[in-house]
């Protein structure tokens, strides 16, 4: 492989890649058999969770000490972003009554994926794994399967609390429909139900990937035609393209948060 | 080098135990305080709201009885004058006609006792008239005067006082 910045259009692809990609293994480890080997995605997700706690605990300290605090500062620029979750997100898809029960779960996917996103933006974790771009945990397919497999247990059990064990898999299908109807209904909704989380591991994957790279090929010209006043155009370019992925960002952790509301909510009112 | 589609378990786990942790940690130190704290302020100000959309229509359903009770004492007061102002009226009416009657009767009374006072001070002031000139006709009759003058006098006397 060349070297880092004098590749040639022929590599310059797998220089892209591997700009996107996780690291190679950095500390193998395995617990039990079970491989619990640490990657740079890995160390972004600590560092992702560890300030999302520091900074949740921060806002929030009045919240556990006052009984109706006025927040102001910091906390109230939080607590408006929370209550945004609560009464665009939570509110309308698993109602009211259900808020302070699932509440907790979809904050923390939301927060959790958008600290995620924005480190993923800042190009500073190239220096964890040298010879690799900063890339973002969250547009590894991987992490977001993981993320999906608690929305979809998340459903399952929404369900069964709400309903019973049996009642919420009866609830799956609409009650007043001919037999023959059901034959094909069955598969149909058994079907959603991992179709669902897979949408989500993959929307989220790969809209956080696709953004870094656009803007690795937009940076390519520069090092195939060897041509510093390309840099300018690509450079301007990409400018715009960074304040685009920080919408995207957000968007894309908000629709992650919503389906997965959306979808528990209909697992808990199911609507046919 | 790392392919995009590789699977990597490990991520995978540690994904989960760090969401599981900050679910942990964060739901029972920050969310649920969080959610709970907003709920709580919206139930203030609604039930805030409502307690003082009831306190208004509270102070409006005053504020009408107040009115209506005014308009009544009004009314009242009103009436209470008007029949003040009509019995005022009639008593003066029979006060005036009283006092009319009475100061006509007193008139009457007093022109008959006056009648009656003259007349007797007439009849009297006769009697002294009649008893003087006997005194003095006595003295001078019993000096020159015959009785024919005696009696011319007295006649003269009486004729001149019947024209006074």
């Amino acid at each position: 492989m060349a070297e880092h910045g004098q590749g040639t259009s022929t590599n310059i692809g797998d220089k892209i890649i591997e700009h996107v990609a996780n690291s190679d293994v950095m500390i193998h480890f395995e617990l039990f058999g079970v491989d619990l080997s640490i990657t740079k995605h890995v160390i972004m997700l600590w560092i992702a969770a560890g300030l999302l706690v520091t900074v949740a605990l921060y806002a929030s300290r009045k919240y556990r000490s006052e009984e109706r605090p006025i927040p102001s500062g910091f906390s109230n620029a939080f607590e408006f972003v929370v209550d945004f979750v609560r009464t665009g997100i939570l509110i309308p898809t698993v109602g009211k009554d259900h808020v302070l029960k699932w509440g907790p779960l979809v904050l923390s996917f939301f927060f959790l994926i958008l600290t995620m996103n924005f480190l993923g933006l800042m190009p500073i974790f190239n220096y964890i794994n040298h010879g690799h771009g900063g890339t973002t945990a969250t547009g590894n397919f991987n992490m977001t399967a993981a993320l999906a497999v608690i929305t979809f247990f998340a459903i399952i059990i929404a369900g069964i609390m709400e309903h019973g064990f049996f009642k919420h898999w009866k609830n799956m299908v609409p009650g007043d429909v001919p037999k023959a109807v059901l034959i094909i209904l069955i598969p149909i909704e058994i079907m959603s139900m991992f179709v669902r989380p897979f949408a989500l591991t993959m929307r989220l994957a790969a809209n956080m990937t696709a953004g870094h790279i656009a803007m690795l090929a937009i940076f390519a010209p520069i090092f195939i035609l060897h041509n510093i006043y390309i840099g300018i155009g690509s450079v301007a370019l990409n400018v715009g393209i960074t304040f685009l992925e920080i919408i995207v960002s957000i968007v894309q952790a908000y629709v992650f948060t919503l389906l997965s509301s959306v979808f528990i909510g209909q697992s808990i009112h199911p609507n046919h | 080098m790392e392919n995009l589609l590789n699977f990597d378990t490990g991520l995978m786990y540690w994904t989960w135990i760090t969401f599981i942790i900050v679910l942990v940690i964060l739901g029972a130190k920050a969310w649920k305080p969080m959610i709970k704290a907003l709920e709580n302020r919206e139930n203030f100000i609604r039930e805030s709201l409502e307690e003082a959309e009831a306190a208004r229509k509270e102070a409006d359903k005053v504020a009408g009885e107040y009115e209506a009770m005014v308009a009544k004492a009004r009314q009242e007061a009103q009436n209470i004058v008007a029949t003040g102002k009509e019995t005022a009226e009639r008593m003066k009416a029979d006060i005036l006609n009283e006092a009319q009657d009475k100061s006509a009767g007193i008139l009457k009374q007093a022109e008959v006792q006056i009648v009656a006072e003259r007349d007797k001070a007439i009849a009297e002031i006769r009697t002294q008239i009649v008893d003087i000139s006997m005194a003095a006709a006595e003295k001078i009759i019993a000096k020159s005067l015959t009785l024919e003058d005696n009696e011319r006098l007295i006649e003269d006397a009486l004729k001149d006082y019947g024209k006074n």
